[in-house]
């Protein structure tokens, strides 16, 4: 893929505040039309790369182009053709919800009537309560109908979430999705490690202010295992178990996981035995979240906390 | 009978565990915000201790101190903020005189900041919720918020006693006044659990409470420079400090109105405290439109300052009149008034230089007092930033010299409105009466003044456009103001220092030829804080503390 397809495009970023460096040569590349995943625990570094991105902080270094333009310098054109939601909404108290939606479309140049009514519908917000009455989910949802009712390229969102509920959350997922169709890219940070899951094309995780993994679900998948859950009708042999690896038996239970393109051989195994139940769970993002960072926590164990 | 009600409802409270918890909050307190108090303290310390310290030194002898009360006398808008001087030939008279009014709005205001952040300043952030959701008596909050004012006051009025004995003040006069500072703050922690009741968040809550104060000390000044009936000073709270009468008579009873009132209002604070819901006040919003108008910065700066723009027209036309009625006053007052026959001439008409400087110095006084609100205009483009409200409208389409622009234009436009409002009212008023005064003559002099407004406000643009985090200097260009224009000229300062207030510069416009080279040398510097506010704010990140 051409470098012109990116629209966000990031090589070596650094970022200090005073003397604590909050991105240490971060390297993110989003490409037109994807969901991209922007995933890692708080204080990892994400809202930081985002407010960078948005031209609110300056970078103090590394290569930076956002569709094609560089944030700090040509702001106004670039903004004109995105739209941002922040994690933590804050409104303002004697405004209502609904002049907010109107007063954020007007700034970044009109919004899509028709969609905008749809959106409120959808997310079941009431626009006409004042910002100091609003929930925290429902300020997320004021952002949201503002920044999903204008026609942008790209959207940053910023843990939009975090305050929703359940239903609310399968909502953002369908409208994300629809953004998606018409053409939107999207920059999606989240701790929720199923949302980015079901919605992302592409994910970069980062820690500790640099990105330790990028790639598809796939590609990250890749290298994790399958977990095994079976109830077996004989007690079976570990020692001929040979794919199976990590294995727990408990009388008749078998807990154990397998390298996930071994899942057939392993079945094969089992087989043998007498399987009575069995689950099947297929890698998570999760189990490869706790993975990387039990595997970085070991390797930074021995430094200062 | 208010005290033993406020008593009994404390022990039935501790009783029945509403106030648990509150000692420990109270530490806590102290410890974190105790140092916001500080500022205040060592200003009112200041004011008084330099008093006594730079007297002797100013006004060595007898014929000096002469001279100055007869100048104090002959500038009857002094009387207006500092009341009536009752012995300035002593150097603890003159302290009673320069510092018991502002010593106790000193006082009063850092009582107020101090109960409305513990209190609604807690609930809009959300951090009262984390506390009232602790082991923590209902009444505790409001007690913790009651005790951080009156603590604060008592060291306020304890430091200030202290401060200026050693500077060489007489222990007498010098505890009697340090405690009007304590009792001042005393009614306002008072006055500011009751409104924080009444408003729905902090700005709404300390607007009352500064707005109530603001009135009764206007009220105060104006009573007894026009020499009012007295029941007008005993029915204000703030007459009664003044009654005690430092160095002149030295009285300790006026002191005890002011506690009862302390203990009225507290006890009001506390039962409407008691039946109001978290986060809500007495007036409760309503519904609102579920469209929006506002889609400009310009549109949003007006809107966020609406009700602080009417509430000070209303409070500007309200001072021209009280300047305006003085200034038809001022015949009659000097009849029995050698001061102030001096100042207006033996014949009762005045020479037009002497009435253009007492115009000049009333409108610089409504002009330094108009940037007050300018300089709160611009903290509040500060307090939106730290609020994460700027940034969702930094990532439209708007460029961070817009926004500014758009806030600058507020902060600026509204004090002039504010002080061409006075004017004009003064005009109107002191047209008729026979000082000679034209309503031109007052409305011009008003916009001459406007400059130097713009020149405050602009030290608080380039504070909050470059370095955001020193927002408490963006009052500097006030306080300077403030001490050089109003105080300075009794110190014998200096030109060059006095130079610093850019009221200093102001042109006399009724003079034969005025000089308005003044006006040209202040626009420069307004300029250059505007550069360097609009620079620092391009250049700088956003919200980051």
């Amino acid at each position: 893929m051409s470098a012109s397809d990116a629209v966000i495009d990031v090589r070596g970023l650094t970022k200090s505040y005073g003397s604590f460096q909050a991105l240490k040569g971060l390297d993110l590349t989003v490409e037109r039309g994807q969901v991209h995943g922007f995933l890692g625990p708080n204080g990892a570094g994400k809202s930081t790369t985002i407010r960078v991105l948005l031209g609110l902080l300056r970078a103090d270094g590394g290569d930076l182009r956002v569709l094609g333009r560089d944030p700090w310098r040509d702001v106004v054109p670039l903004h004109r053709r995105l739209a941002y939601v922040p994690g933590d909404v804050s409104l303002w108290p004697g405004m209502t919800g609904g002049e907010a939606i109107d007063l954020l479309g007007a700034l970044r140049g009109g919004l899509d009537e028709r969609r905008r009514a749809e959106l409120v519908e959808r997310f079941e917000l009431d626009p006409t309560k004042r910002g100091r009455q609003y929930s925290k989910g429902n300020r997320q949802k004021v952002a949201l109908v503002a920044a999903l009712a204008s026609d942008v390229e790209l959207l940053i969102l910023d843990e939009p979430t975090s305050g929703l509920d359940p239903l609310m959350e399968n909502v953002f997922q369908e409208v994300v999705g629809e953004a998606k169709e018409r053409g939107a890219s999207v920059l999606l940070s989240s701790h929720i490690l199923a949302e980015a899951e079901s919605l992302a094309d592409r994910l970069s995780i980062i820690r500790d202010g640099v990105i330790v993994r990028t790639g598809t679900l796939e590609d990250l998948r890749g290298n994790t295992s399958t977990t095994i859950r079976a109830s077996l009708a004989q007690v079976p042999d570990p020692a001929r178990l040979t794919v199976l690896r990590d294995v727990h038996l408990d009388g008749h239970h078998l807990t154990a996981s397998v390298a996930s393109d071994h899942v057939g051989d392993a079945m094969e195994e089992l087989t043998g035995w007498g399987i009575t139940a069995l689950t099947v769970e297929p890698p998570s993002l999760e189990s490869l979240f706790l993975r990387l960072y039990e595997d970085e926590g070991t390797l930074t164990g021995g430094s200062a906390r | 009978m208010s005290a033993a009600t406020a008593a009994d409802r404390a022990a039935a409270a501790s009783r029945s565990g509403t106030l648990t918890g509150a000692a420990s909050l109270l530490r806590t307190t102290l410890k974190h915000d105790g140092r916001l108090l500080a500022p205040w303290v060592v200003i009112a310390a200041a004011l008084s201790g330099s008093s006594v310290l730079v007297y002797p030194w100013v006004f060595p002898t007898q014929q000096d101190r002469e001279a100055l009360a007869g100048a104090i006398g002959g500038n009857p808008a002094l009387g207006l903020i500092f009341g009536p001087a009752h012995d300035l030939s002593t150097a603890d008279g003159f302290n009673a005189w320069r510092a018991l009014a502002l010593g106790g709005f000193l006082a009063a205001l850092g009582a107020i900041f101090a109960v409305t952040r513990a209190t609604r300043g807690q609930e809009d952030s959300g951090q009262a919720e984390l506390l009232a959701s602790g082991v923590l008596g209902r009444g505790s909050r409001l007690l913790t918020a009651v005790g951080m004012g009156l603590i604060g006051s008592f060291l306020l009025g304890l430091v200030a006693a202290l401060v200026t004995v050693l500077c060489g003040g007489a222990w007498g006069p010098s505890v009697l006044l340090c405690a009007t500072f304590t009792a001042t703050g005393w009614m306002f922690t008072g006055v500011a659990a009751v409104t924080a009741q009444l408003g729905s968040d902090a700005r709404t809550a300390s607007s009352i409470a500064v707005g109530t104060l603001g009135v009764l000390f206007v009220l105060r000044g104006f009573a007894y420079s026009v020499e009012a009936p007295s029941w007008t000073i005993w029915a204000n709270p703030l007459g009664w400090t003044m009654e005690t009468r430092p160095a002149a008579g030295d009285r300790w009873w006026p002191i005890l109105p002011t506690v009862a009132l302390t203990l009225l209002l507290l006890a009001v604070g506390f039962a409407l405290q008691a039946r109001r819901d978290f986060g809500q006040g007495a007036i409760s919003p309503k519904a609102g439109p579920d469209r929006g108008t506002v889609r400009s910065p310009l549109r949003l700066a007006l809107r966020l300052n609406r009700g602080p723009i009417i509430t000070w027209i209303i409070a500007f036309a309200g001072l021209g009149v009280v300047f305006g009625y003085f200034a038809t006053s001022l015949p009659d007052l000097a009849k029995n008034d050698s001061g102030l026959q001096t100042f207006l001439g033996a014949d009762g008409t005045t020479s037009k230089a002497l009435v253009s400087a007492f115009l000049v110095t009333i409108l610089s006084l409504v002009g330094i007092i108009a940037a007050v609100p300018g300089v709160q205009t611009m903290l509040k483009v500060r307090g939106e930033e730290t609020e994460d409200r700027v940034e969702p409208l930094i990532a439209t389409s708007v460029a961070r010299s817009r926004y500014l622009s758009a806030n600058v234009l507020v902060a600026v436009g509204g004090p002039t409105l504010y002080v061409l409002v006075a004017g004009a009212v003064v005009g109107w008023l002191a047209s008729g009466s026979g000082l000679g005064v034209t309503f031109d003559d007052a409305f011009w002099q008003a916009a001459a003044t406007v400059p130097a407004v713009w020149t405050v406000i602009a030290v608080s643009v380039a504070v909050v456009g470059a370095r955001p985090a020193l927002s408490l200097a963006a009052w500097l260009g006030v306080l300077a103001s403030f001490a050089l224009t109003l105080l300075g000229p009794t110190f014998g300062l200096d030109d060059w220092v006095l130079g610093i207030s850019p009221f200093w510069h102001l042109p006399r416009t009724q003079a034969t030829s005025p000089d308005y080279t003044g006006l040209a040398w202040i626009t420069l510097f307004t300029l250059g804080f505007l550069v360097l506010g609009f620079a620092g704010f391009r250049r700088r990140d956003l919200a980051r503390q």
